[in-house]
């Protein structure tokens, strides 16, 4: 099924539709607060920017001076080609140490890879420690939002989901629910043997590979089980804990509005001998799954993403279809132009066409991303590769041909607003029309008047002559 | 000064009294005003349905009709934006044509941009009485800053604004997108229209007409018949 | 390595560079790149003239409550005032540096080691604080166990004032000069623990701490 189709069962989704409505405007009134009283916004946005492209367009060298501090510090650094690849590493590390059961921080990488459903086919139990994923892990769903994972479901939900996993009497208020999810996770925690997080920056200089959370669960994850696999993206690497500094100055304003997350954590090898606490153990899984394919273009920009999610929270198509329309890990504009990329145009033929070009994206995201530009760019591909539905491309190819014809333009045009004039009847509106009812289905098409501007512009001349 | 004026494809086929008010405002400030008869379209549909190369023999096309012309004016912020913009930074990017779609850019402006910060009118003939609410629409707020120049206008013509909320959020038109995804069209264009009713003006106006239609149709669709849905440019002229 | 091997030449052969892994001379213009430490561009108010003010400030806005006391000698006293005013409990797991106060005269069981999930309240210091954003840094070493300040509901922490510093950068400047590189944990804590994943409600206390308490001393 298409985002089209599923868009439209999304809109008729009552529920679903009350649960977007309220968060509709706590994040976007909440970034534009701490945009405002930043002061040099831009500058620093500019400057990420240029700290991102730096790393991106000698991607290769960064890497391998990450691995190779990395390694340094003590932790084993691996690489993995495909999504598949980068399963099968992790559930090598789980076998070889006897893991059963791994406590997991929120990642998009695992999310994308399908990271749960290999190790569960491994035989480990896996546990979504982020309350949002936590909370979807339970209702067995994937993301909707790649911050705030569970943005689509109502508290009444959650506490339908406790009342079946906890045993629980059920509860109504949303902080008596955190407390209950926090006690039910905080075992896991104490006897998961493998703590599994994502990384959103890996920093070259150090070999360090980190955390933004406000939950502290990633600290948790870092911190208690005995083995630490980080899964993340090659394209995360940046070059100093400076270029880190300024990052992280947008990135929680972006996303939710806030000056700095609760728990920022910088991971740097595994415990050392004499330490009370951290991993025995490190691995970092650098993974690529399709990530090249967007490198040496124009779509290099896209892997500036910090995963910030203000693109999707602007996106009036996002905030009205919600994220799961999207079919993949990834939605809103970031995702419109990931998933095609990802898993093959044809495979995701309308994302890079769900925008009107509002261009509210690009504006709030904080790494000068041109996201409608780089959608643009995907549709060109459709085009040029015939992918596009027939009637479509006839179309466009009809008024290209007209328009890029004067005479016949201006004569179609005539006949054109003519018959669409006596369609509108008396009230000047066209309430069905054939091929076009995607409009008209919702919308009456108000006529046009009989005559064109430059029938009547050529009157007024003759007139005044 | 002689200043050429872009229809626009949807002017020309559907309300032709916005490029009349367009004409009317240009030759009340004095200009000498041509409108090149061989125009169609600025490209923008091919380009956003990722047709480069008819953009791009369009956009020739429109340098080519306007090459003698000390300004261009166009009543839309989108096909100024295509012209403006999207030549520039992209179509011809790089290429030898470049330099002159720069020289095109400098000289052309969007109608209320044009009327405030060149011509800089302090009087306009249209008199509107009642309140209007202000859509802003995408490219012409976002790729060119039209915000404050129709409102000041309209504020010439004895309008008085009542801002509707979210009044810089997308309609929902975006060309194909409304008849493509004509679903998720529809719903934006329905916050849109709720926000419009909450105003509670007499009319709703803006900038560019692929917006007014949407608008309009769903306002007409779902019983408003009341609410008048003009051009900033029929009202100021006295036209709407 | 066959991925390594894979991936290295995929990324040179995208951006026109021959071979299958970075050169020498790429690597050292990394290695160079890395080593200006570039500092980008701050906000006026993390240079705030009062620098004091504007870590209290951030704290506020973070929920980390603060005192000031003039002394160290002073920090079990401050702290069984905290505990007593949250009708908490009158012990603590903290760190050994701190061990040698006068805990039994404020009435504190103090337990010198890492904190346990049964510990209600952990105590420790921190490397520096961060006054941009009202964050305290903990750099983890056997001395300094991450537990103390995460597994227990309550986390209270002393700040030397002269190590309350301006922004980010600097903290990483002085972490360079005094420790040499980053410890296996560089912990940034700004306020208790949150979530918004329930209707984007904040809830504070998710799987941290429910209340952060600095003591700021001479
Ligand atoms: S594309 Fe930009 S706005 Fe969207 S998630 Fe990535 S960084 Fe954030």
């Amino acid at each position: 099924m298409f985002f089209k189709q599923r868009a439209s069962e999304k809109l008729g989704d009552e529920l679903l539709q009350g649960n977007m409505r309220k968060a509709k405007g706590k994040f976007v009134d909440g970034r534009a607060k701490a945009v405002a009283e930043f002061g040099v916004w831009e500058e620093v946005r500019a400057h990420a920017a240029k700290v991102r492209d730096r790393a991106l367009a000698n991607l290769d060298a960064y890497l391998v001076e990450f691995e190779a501090n990395a390694t340094r510090r003590g932790a084993v650094v691996h690489w993995a080609e495909t999504a598949e690849e980068a399963c099968a590493i992790v559930a090598g590390i789980a076998r070889d140490n006897g893991v059963r059961k791994a406590a997991k921080s929120k990642s998009m990488v695992s999310e994308e890879v399908n990271l749960n459903e290999a190790l569960e086919a491994a035989g480990v139990e896996v546990i979504e420690t982020d309350l949002g994923e936590y909370i979807l892990q339970l209702a067995h769903e994937p993301p909707s939002h790649i911050v705030a994972p569970a943005v689509h479901k109502s508290k009444e939900q959650v506490a339908e989901l406790f009342v079946k996993a906890h045993g629980k009497p059920r509860l109504t208020e949303i902080p008596a629910m955190t407390r209950e999810a926090r006690e039910a996770l905080r075992g896991h925690f104490l006897s998961a043997d493998m703590g599994i997080s994502g990384s959103n920056f890996v920093i070259a200089e150090t070999g360090t590979t980190l955390t933004v959370t406000n939950e502290g669960n990633a600290d948790m994850v870092t911190t208690l089980p005995r083995i630490h696999v980080v899964i993340t993206g090659i394209e995360k690497v940046i070059g100093t804990l400076e270029d880190f500094a300024t990052l992280i100055r947008l990135l929680p304003r972006s996303a939710i509005g806030q000056t700095v997350t609760n728990y920022l954590t910088l991971t740097t090898g595994p415990k050392m001998p004499d330490e009370a606490d951290g991993p025995e153990q490190m691995h970092i899984v650098l993974v690529d799954a399709g990530r090249t394919k967007l490198l040496g273009g124009p779509m290099q920009e896209m892997l500036r993403c910090i995963r910030c999610g203000a693109c999707m929270n602007h996106c009036p198509v996002y905030q009205n279809v919600g994220g799961h329309a999207y079919g993949w890990v990834y939605p809103g504009p970031m995702g419109s132009i990931l998933t095609p990329v990802y898993v093959g145009l044809e495979n995701a033929g309308d994302l890079p066409n769900a925008a009107t070009f509002c261009g509210e994206c690009a504006v709030a995201c904080p790494v000068k991303i041109p996201l409608p530009d780089l959608m643009r760019k995907l549709r060109e591909q459709q085009f040029d590769r015939k992918l596009r539905p027939w009637p479509e491309r006839m179309a466009i190819a009809a008024w290209g041909f007209a328009a890029t014809r004067p005479a016949l333009y201006a004569f179609l045009s005539r006949v054109g607003a003519r018959v669409a004039a006596w369609m509108g009847g008396s009230d000047g509106l066209i309430h069905r029309l054939p091929g076009l009812d995607g409009w008209t289905k919702g919308r009456d098409m108000p006529a046009p008047q009989g005559r064109t501007f430059r029938e009547l512009y050529a009157l007024r001349q003759g007139n005044r002559r | 000064m002689k200043v050429g004026l872009f229809v626009t494809c949807l002017v020309d086929l559907s309300r032709p009294g916005i490029g009349f008010a367009a004409l009317k405002l240009l030759e009340g400030a004095g200009c000498e005003v041509v409108v090149p008869a061989t125009q169609t379209c600025c490209g923008q549909p091919g380009y956003n349905s990722g047709g480069r190369e008819v953009a791009k023999a369009l956009a020739r096309k429109v340098l080519a009709e306007f090459r003698d012309c000390d300004y261009v004016v166009a009543p839309s912020g989108s096909c100024s934006g295509q012209m403006k913009v999207a030549t520039v930074h992209d179509l011809f990017k790089g290429e030898p044509e470049q330099a002159d779609f720069e020289r095109l850019a400098a000289r052309w402006y969007e109608l209320s941009q044009f009327l405030v910060e060149v011509l800089k009118v302090e009087r306009v003939p249209g008199r509107f009485a009642g309140t209007v609410t202000y859509h802003d629409s995408c490219s012409g707020l976002r790729e060119l800053g039209v915000k404050m120049q129709p409102r000041y206008l309209l504020g010439m013509a004895g309008a008085r604004i009542a801002e509707m909320e979210g009044a810089e959020r997308c309609c929902g038109f975006g060309g194909t997108f409304s008849i493509k995804l004509g679903d998720i069209s529809t719903r934006m264009c329905e916050n849109k229209c709720e926000s419009i009713r909450a105003a509670g003006a007499d009319a709703v106006v803006g900038g560019d007409l692929g917006c007014l239609l949407n608008i309009e149709g769903r306002l007409r669709r779902t019983g408003d018949t009341r609410t008048k849905v003009l051009h900033f440019a029929q009202v100021i002229a006295g036209e709407g | 390595m066959a991925a390594r091997r894979g991936i290295l030449a995929r990324i040179r052969k995208a951006q026109g560079r021959d071979g299958e892994e970075p050169t020498a001379a790429e690597l050292a213009a990394v290695r160079e790149a890395i080593a200006r430490h570039e500092v980008g561009p701050q906000p006026p108010f993390a240079h705030a003239p009062d620098r004091l003010a504007q870590f209290r400030k951030e704290c506020d806005r973070l929920g980390t409550t603060h005192a000031t006391v003039s002394s160290l000698a002073e920090v079990p006293a401050e702290v069984a005032r905290y505990l007593a005013a949250g009708a908490l409990a009158p012990a603590v797991a903290g760190w050994g540096e701190f061990a040698g106060l006068d805990w039994a005269g404020a009435g504190i069981g103090y337990r010198n080691r890492p904190a346990d999930a049964n510990d209600a309240t952990g105590l420790t210091g921190c490397f520096c604080a961060i006054a941009e954003t009202g964050t305290l840094l903990l750099l983890s070493s056997p001395a300094a166990p991450k537990l103390n300040a995460l597994l227990p509901e309550t986390h209270v922490c002393v700040v030397r004032a002269a190590r309350i510093l301006d922004t980010m950068e600097e903290a990483f400047a002085l972490m360079r000069s005094e420790a040499g590189e980053p410890p296996r944990a560089t912990f940034f804590v700004s306020g208790p623990s949150r979530t918004a994943d329930i209707e984007q409600t904040i809830v504070i206390g998710a799987h941290g701490p429910y209340r952060v308490h600095a003591v700021i001393v001479p």
